[in-house]
């Protein structure tokens, strides 16, 4: 610990050389943001200080803020919307340290959609940030009422489903893969239960959510399109508290509370689905031993040591079982800790550093006498975190380290005795991903907002393994063995990220940013869907980093006294070292995987548009996106710039939250988009007696549109003594529209001598409903 | 394994299958329904299908033009190519048309582990491939077992062979029941190399009963043909999710669609009979 203090003065010392230099006159203010009740700390909650100098800040992810500003008597608002706002006034002659509570709002007759300081879209130099309040994500209409954050977040411009009811979702053009998804810092791999019809964050759990699109700060990296950051709950300080759920799908049931008062509280939050206990009443034995559910659990607890020091240690698990009566079993998910120890060295220097474990892992059995086998794989990270904040007059910087080793275990297979097939193993592969990055968020003026930083990564693959070398067939041509620890190939790669706004009146401001990602992990999909065996692999010899490049530009408003907020944004993406697979390549069990991938470029361009209304008994957003997205590949399409999977020209989203009255929410969503770009046949043949189906362009025709509309109703029950509780009603799909899932073409089961296209429909108008429960 | 492992996968499918069963119960089922489509023609593409055993037999090569995708399913015969097959050693083989588009050899036995070219001179161009034809490995008997899945008991054949240890083979299954409907299962031995193997031949089969004949013939294959079918597979969602469709790699060269495929066969013929 001495030696990170010594590595933080050093820093300092390095940026005071650089001309930053300390104002001795300024004074700090600082400290942590609270809700009185549960005691769980604000994120993003507005400080503002007016008097000798008008100043404002927001709390970070720990409900710590600090603000320099000179000597002298000052009005102190705090505020956090649903919040009651605290306004007092203090002579400031010294530091000063001063922890604020804030006392929820119950009076509110309206659904408050926004947590941020109210006009803080439009002087932040940060775009393509998109925030989701939990109150958004308890209301909007989802599929079977089970409460979704990254359903909700596809509602957003710019962010598209990766198909009907699925958690996979697409970031300007990116791939699933090309999102840093981030639960208490901790990357979780594949974020999607029951093939990807729910996803793997229990909402009861999640205090807060972020999804950056583009200008990504300089301590997010490795991957190429967004960064979405889930914190979880850290648990009631104050009082023993039980939630929970009853759903068509689940379950749910949190449990909160201190441990030791003022110091130490704890959260535990569950759920499991039941869809298998129906099978559990089939009168069949046949059907009975069948298996399908799956589980989650988070849990976290936190420990104050003093005002200045603060652990975390939080947790998640879940897992999908799936089996055939004992013929056959399947079960896969994910695992992730954190420690996590926030120290406040001063009152503008914030640090916290983390130590991360993540795994996410399946396993295939087959239980058939004599070709019994079993399949594990499994990809495996861990990550030391350093990160600082400093505070210094109109400077915000933000400087740390963040080193991951990865571990990749593509598949062993071990099998009996009797089985006819043999112990295998694909050789392990493992890798280590360092970063150090630096930026700065600088108030120039008071119109101009400045952040810029730079990353530096670095990937390294490394030994023990046979790493091979291709030829422009996939044949091999060398391999050279590497001992463990042997260094086989290293990426290192600057990335420069800038951003700035520009406010030309009070309520409105102009943005520009240019960041470059790159990303080292990659996942090996060119599948129609998602699937628990999606196969990752890292940087090699063969393997490139991804780099994308992204400039954007934006303009941003606020009306009505900030009721309404307006974005415009452009961007234009342009993506290197792309990856797919030749048709026919198997990636189960293949140990020249590498031999088989194609590499290509990538653009992506559009406009987004949001409007969205904050406050009053209406509230919610319209977004629309216009975009393009491609990919080239010499040895695809002709080496022609073809439309990818993500290319939806239009993409709508209108969302509205009604409080009809004091008991009674309303809400509804409509979406629509394009259909996506698919590849139909332009001709058949005859082969072996059967019709085989002639391609002759990648992606050139298109799904039908998509379109749905569903509606929500939350009735509070009346106030009990200690239980409180509420009903969620909702209807997907209303007009039930047969929106098309795949189109599949086949020879007509009738008659064999004409062929046929089938329209899949996944789903139609489903109602449910949810009963929740609070004491 | 292989085939287990794509059996697995079947597994997969068929869980997903029982999530939608599942979930379409409790609520509104998934729906499937034909609909009209105005797909794009495209100029007819040349195909060859050309089949080489080591059976004593007229070898078949068949060259057609691709139909456009409404018309009724036929083989579109293209007649006047000129068809030669060369072995080691420079021996040529001339093939005869015997009906428009089909094209046979004089009677012969393909000799396995030789590699064969096959050179087809149509409408002024030329089209070559070579495929190897492997050494033969002989299917020993056939077996069947009861499996149960969702409630229904099945009978499934089960082929059993023994692996060369020596050589990387590809397999073909190809199963007739009742004389009728064939079944293709396709496999590997990626993870049974050098084994006793009891392949389970898993087919949309779920009528099979004792007493029912039953003839499974077993192919070997070359490896760039078992790629070009395992592609074909791929595409239609057999051995996991449906991937993005193209045309599989084919080993005849300037764009023709088709494969040559010289393989090794073996087969029985039986009846069905639990243990």
């Amino acid at each position: 610990m001495n030696q990170f203090r010594k590595v933080g003065v050093i820093i300092l010392a390095i940026l005071s050389f650089a001309g930053y230099g300390f104002a001795q006159n300024n004074l700090t203010i600082s400290g942590v943001v609270k809700d009185s009740l549960s005691g769980e700390t604000l994120i993003g909650a507005s400080i503002r200080l007016k008097g000798v100098k008008d100043h404002g800040t927001t709390t970070n992810a720990y409900g710590f803020y600090s603000i320099s500003v000179p000597k002298g008597e000052y009005k102190l608002s705090a505020s956090y919307v649903g919040f009651q706002s605290l306004n007092r006034t203090l002579s400031l002659n010294k530091n000063t340290r001063l922890d604020i509570s804030l006392k929820a709002d119950n009076a509110l007759a309206e659904v408050v959609i926004t947590s941020e300081r109210r006009d803080l879209n439009v002087s932040s130099p940060q775009m393509g940030l998109a925030k989701l309040n939990m109150a958004e994500v308890e209301n909007v209409p989802v599929l079977f009422g089970e409460r979704d954050i990254i359903k909700t977040l596809q509602l957003l411009p710019g962010i598209k489903s990766a198909g009907e009811g699925n958690s996979g979702f697409y970031v300007r053009g990116g791939s699933i893969d090309h999102n840093l998804i981030l639960l208490d810092e901790a990357p979780v791999y594949n974020a999607s239960h029951l093939l990807g019809f729910f996803s793997t964050f229990n909402s009861d759990a999640i205090k807060d959510v972020a999804v950056y699109k583009g200008g990504m700060p300089s301590q997010y990296g490795g991957r190429l399109a967004s960064v979405l950051d889930i914190r979880m709950n850290d648990g009631n300080q104050n009082d023993f508290g039980v939630e929970g759920g009853l759903g068509l799908i689940s379950s749910r049931l949190k449990v909160e509370g201190p441990l030791v008062k003022d110091k130490s509280s704890f959260i535990i939050s569950g759920r499991r689905t039941y869809a298998d206990a129906f099978l559990k009443l089939a009168s069949d034995t046949a059907i009975r031993n069948n298996v399908l559910y799956f589980y989650d659990l988070n849990a976290k607890l936190n420990y104050r040591l003093n005002q200045n020091n603060t652990l975390y240690l939080s947790g998640y698990f879940g897992r999908d079982e799936l089996g055939l009566n004992k013929t056959f079993g399947f079960d896969w998910g994910n695992s992730t800790a954190t420690l996590r120890w926030n120290h406040i060295f001063n009152n503008r220097l914030f640090s916290n550093t983390s130590l991360i474990y993540s795994n996410y892992n399946y396993v295939i059995q087959s239980f058939i006498e004599q070709s019994d086998f079993k399949v594990k794989s499994a990809i495996q990270d861990y990550n030391f975190k350093q990160d600082f904040q400093y505070s210094l007059n109109q400077h915000n910087l933000r400087f740390g380290l963040d080193v991951i080793h990865h571990t990749i275990r593509p598949g062993k297979i071990t099998a009996s005795e009797a089985s006819s097939v043999n112990d295998d193993k694909i050789e392990n592969r493992a890798g280590l991903e360092t970063a150090i990055y630096i930026s700065d968020e600088w108030k120039v003026n008071d119109k101009l907002n400045i952040t810029y930083g730079l990353r530096g990564s670095a990937f390294s693959a490394f030994g023990p393994g046979n790493f091979k070398t291709y030829d422009q067939d996939g044949n091999t041509i060398a391999t050279r063995t590497y001992a463990g620890g042997d260094i086989v190939k290293t990426y290192i790669n600057p990335e420069p990220r800038i951003s700035a706004s520009y406010q030309l009146r009070k309520s409105s401001s102009i943005k520009a940013s240019y960041t470059r990602n790159t990303q080292n992990l990659h996942l090996m999909s060119n599948s129609t869907s998602t699937s628990p065996t999606d196969l990752y692999v890292m940087n090699s010899n063969n393997i490139k980093p991804e780099v994308a490049d992204q400039v954007a530009l934006g303009y941003f408003r606020n009306f009505n006294n900030d009721r309404y907020e307006f974005s415009a944004e452009v961007y234009y993406k342009g993506m290197t070292n792309q990856i797919e697979y030749r048709s026919g390549t198997d990636l189960r069990g293949n140990n020249n995987v590498e031999g088989d991938l194609l590499y290509g470029d990538g653009r992506a361009y559009g406009l987004e548009l949001f409007l969205k209304k904050r406050f009053g008994k209406l509230n919610g957003w319209v977004g629309y996106t216009l975009s393009r997205t491609e990919r080239q590949f010499n040895d695809i399409n002709g080496g022609s710039w073809f439309p990818s999977k993500q290319d939806r020209t239009h993409d709508v989203s209108i969302v509205g939250i009604y409080k009809a009255s004091k008991r009674w929410t309303l809400s509804s969503t409509f979406v629509y988009n394009t259909g996506n770009a698919v590849t139909f046949p332009n001709g058949k043949y005859q082969l072996k007696g059967k019709t085989v189906f002639y391609y002759s362009e990648r992606n050139a025709d298109r799904l039908p549109d998509y379109h749905r509309l569903d509606l929500a109703a939350t009735l509070e029950a009346k106030p009990g003594k200690k239980l409180q509780s509420s009903w969620s009603f909702g209807i997907y799909n209303l007009y039930n529209r047969q929106n098309t899932y795949t189109m599949d073409f086949r020879d007509d089961p009738d008659d064999a001598t004409k062929t046929q296209a089938v329209r899949t429909t996944l789903f139609g108008i489903i109602p449910s409903v949810t009963w929740n429960f609070k004491f | 394994m292989k085939a287990s492992y794509t059996n697995a996968l079947k597994y997969i499918k068929s869980g997903a299958k029982l999530c939608m069963i599942l979930l379409g119960a409790m609520l509104l089922a998934s729906c499937e329904k034909v609909v009209d489509l105005d797909l794009k023609d495209s100029e007819p593409k040349l195909v060859i299908e050309a089949d080489l055993s080591d059976l004593d037999t007229n070898h078949v090569v068949r060259i057609s033009k691709t139909i456009p995708f409404t018309e009724t399913n036929k083989f579109n015969g293209l007649s006047g190519a000129q068809v030669v097959l060369s072995a080691p050693g420079g021996q040529k083989i001339t093939f005869t048309e015997t009906e428009t588009g089909v094209y046979k050899s004089p009677r012969f036995a393909g000799a396995p582990g030789t590699k064969y070219s096959l050179e087809v001179n149509v409408e002024g161009k030329v089209y070559t491939a070579s495929s190897t034809m492997p050494l033969a490995v002989k299917l020993d008997s056939l077996g069947f077992r009861k499996l149960s899945f969702f409630g229904d008991e099945v009978i499934v054949p089960l082929a059993y062979y023994k692996d060369p240890k020596d050589a990387k083979n590809q397999y073909l299954f190809l199963i007739k029941a009742k004389d009728e409907e064939v079944q293709e299962s396709l496999t590997e031995d990626r993870f049974t190399n050098g084994n006793d193997v009891t392949e389970t031949l898993f087919t949309d089969l779920d009528d099979l009963a004792e007493g029912d004949s039953l003839e499974v013939e077993m192919r070997g294959l070359d490896l760039p043909v078992y790629k070009y079918y395992f592609a074909i597979a791929q595409i239609s969602g057999e051995g996991g999710p449906p991937v993005a469709p193209s045309n599989p790699n084919s080993n005849f060269n300037n764009g023709a669609l088709g494969i040559f495929n010289a393989h090794t066969t073996s087969k029985i013929k039986t009846v069905v009979k639990l243990k």
